[in-house]
């Protein structure tokens, strides 16, 4: 019931400072503490769209990239949305992540609506976004840093956990692909985030490299009770992954189907060649082939029309 | 190999599909200049076109040494110090003050062109800046004349229309630059930056400014090639100072040996400039490999 009872609080703190998202996650944890931790056997949505559709309207094109969408995401569950590309997969997230204004419906974190990015909802983008002015330590601190609470500890250990240590003071471009990953990850990590949005982070690496970041991601993820949202369009990557993957059909983008991933953790990539993982990837294949094929044809259909 | 060869493909030692053995680099040089001295020398001592009336590089050479050690130039009292000193302060300061204000000024119109970014100052500067823009600086040098004094300031006496022509030369390319460096800003660098927990003046500070600082430094490069252009151009019609003055007086004098020791050290301060700004540039990005 605190929860509830706190709420307009925190929303009209929210409003006053909007540029201290920080205080908000505060009292998320505080609130949650309160609630006997962040246990998985609550079952509660931490997460919710509700009847969202976002319409995009550049030179009054009208593209309607996501339509009607109900989703809910429980507290520490890893949610894999897997959809064709240009599907509205990116929209979901940065409506989520507090970019983007849903046209229609909203998006609650613990039953708030999301009034722009806030520090608890981390992001992931496709391309590396470590900053490359900043060497690696700096981006590993800069979320503390700009509410001036750097725990040195925290980042070092961090970064020793994802193999960085010893470069710190390269720059971002002296590293590789994998290692600008991970480094991303440690950058995300030191904000202690509750939720990681991560849009199809992982796409620009070769497969070994992939293998090992997705691994790693879910050591983070069971190490510490976190809730992610993961895009990508890659099956075999959203059922290694996820609890549950929900398949989004072409545009405009609704839910086609929600697979349960019943598969033991922790995983590894043993769980690959299982005939369960086999299973659910011909399932999913099937699901999304058609909204694949539609997605293509509404992409030629638009560069026709260019 | 430069960023461009990288890019390029270029091997320089393929010529025609043979294999050239690359020379030293000094004496890649050496050949470099002597060609051009023996150049110059021969369009002298053959009366090339109006050659014949004008200085040989040994001459040349001769006259620097002579000035070098603080003989007066082109009639006056002044050694060529005094005079290169003039021109580079009014560089300096000339461009200094468009930096100044083109600085500030393009990262409020750059920051204020996104959608949402509040006023969008862009709109209301924007039109006169870009009216202003195709003016070549040494256009603005008789109105200059007429509108800006020569003004006293502590036993020194400024002439400020020099310096403006020199400001407005340096304000456009240090203004369009740190625009453009605003805007080739990735949205997600921001974005990323805030979900990280950063306020607006934070976002500025970390992201927007860091990000454009390589292009404000490019357009503050080129800014000070444009300074010392417009500085002798105004220096020739106006002034009684500055290595443009001395280049123009010793014409009309024709001392030919004055003119060409005039260009020499014009170059040769113009080719330290940008080599200075270079070095800073690379102190202030070793994150960065652009060549300013």
């Amino acid at each position: 019931m605190s929860k509830q009872e706190s709420n307009p609080e925190r929303r009209s703190q929210n409003r006053n400072q909007d540029t201290n998202g920080y205080e908000d996650m505060e009292n998320g944890h505080r609130d949650l503490d309160e609630d006997d931790g962040r246990a998985r056997a609550t079952g509660e949505a931490l997460v919710e769209i509700d009847d969202l559709t976002k319409i995009y309207d550049p030179d009054g094109a009208h593209v309607t990239a996501v339509e009607n969408m109900d989703l809910e995401i429980g507290d520490n569950e890893f949610v894999c949305v897997l959809g064709p590309s240009g599907c509205g997969k990116s929209t979901v997230m940065e409506c989520i992540a507090g970019y983007l204004e849903p046209t229609e419906g909203e998006v609650l974190i613990n039953g708030d609506p999301v009034d722009g990015p806030d520090p608890s909802r981390g992001v992931v983008f496709q391309s590396n976004r470590l900053f490359p002015w900043k060497t690696i330590g700096q981006n590993a601190r800069f979320g503390p840093q700009m509410r001036n609470a750097v725990d040195d500890d925290r980042i070092r250990e961090l970064l020793e956990e994802t193999g960085l240590s010893g470069f710190e003071d390269s720059y971002p471009h002296e590293l590789s692909g994998g290692m600008q990953q991970r480094a991303e990850l440690v950058r995300l990590l030191a904000n202690d985030p509750d939720i990681m949005l991560m849009d199809e982070p992982f796409s620009g690496l070769d497969a070994m490299t992939k293998e090992l970041m997705q691994e790693m991601l879910l050591d983070i993820w069971e190490e510490e009770d976190r809730t992610v949202l993961f895009i990508t369009h890659d099956v075999a990557e959203a059922i290694f992954l996820a609890d549950r993957v929900v398949v989004m059909t072409a545009r405009p983008g609704q839910i086609k189907d929600v697979i349960d991933v019943d598969i033991d953790r922790p995983r590894d990539s043993s769980v690959l060649t299982s005939e369960a993982f086999n299973e659910y990837q011909k399932r999913a294949n099937e699901l999304i082939h058609d909204e694949a094929e539609r997605a293509m044809e509404q992409k030629q259909q638009e560069t026709q029309e260019a | 190999m430069s960023t461009r060869e990288r890019v390029l493909g270029i091997d320089r030692r393929q010529l025609l599909g043979r294999e050239v053995p690359l020379p030293p680099r000094a004496l890649r040089w050496a050949t470099s200049v002597v060609g051009f001295f023996v150049l110059w020398w021969a369009a002298v001592e053959y009366s090339f076109l109006n050659f014949g009336l004008f200085v040989g590089p040994v001459e040349t050479l001769v006259a620097i040494y002579g000035y070098v050690l603080g003989d007066p130039v082109a009639g006056g009292s002044q050694s060529i110090y005094i005079h290169a000193a003039y021109s580079t302060y009014r560089v300096v300061a000339g461009v200094s003050i468009a930096a100044l204000l083109a600085i500030p000024l393009g990262l409020l119109i750059g920051t204020s062109t996104r959608a949402g970014a509040g006023i969008e100052w862009n709109n209301y500067l924007s039109p006169a800046v870009e009216s202003l823009r195709p003016i070549p600086p040494v256009a603005w040098v008789p109105a200059s004349i007429l509108l800006f004094p020569v003004v006293p300031v502590v036993g020194f006496s400024v002439n400020t229309a020099v310096l403006f022509v020199v400001f407005i030369g340096a304000f456009f390319p240090i203004l369009v630059n740190t625009i453009e460096g605003v805007r080739n800003l990735d949205d997600e660098f921001r974005r990323a930056a805030q979900s990280l927990g950063a306020s607006d003046r934070q976002v500025f500070r970390h992201v927007i400014f860091p990000s454009a600082l390589p292009s404000i430094l490019t357009g503050v490069s080129l800014g000070i090639g444009l300074g010392w252009i417009t500085v002798v151009a105004a220096e020739i019609v106006a002034g009684n100072y500055g290595l443009g003055y001395i280049t123009f007086q010793a014409y009309r004098l024709l001392q030919t040996d004055i003119i060409a020791v005039g260009m020499v050290v014009i170059g040769a301060l113009g080719y330290a400039s940008s080599a200075i700004v270079q070095r800073i540039a690379n102190r202030a990005m070793p994150w960065s490999d652009i060549d300013t």
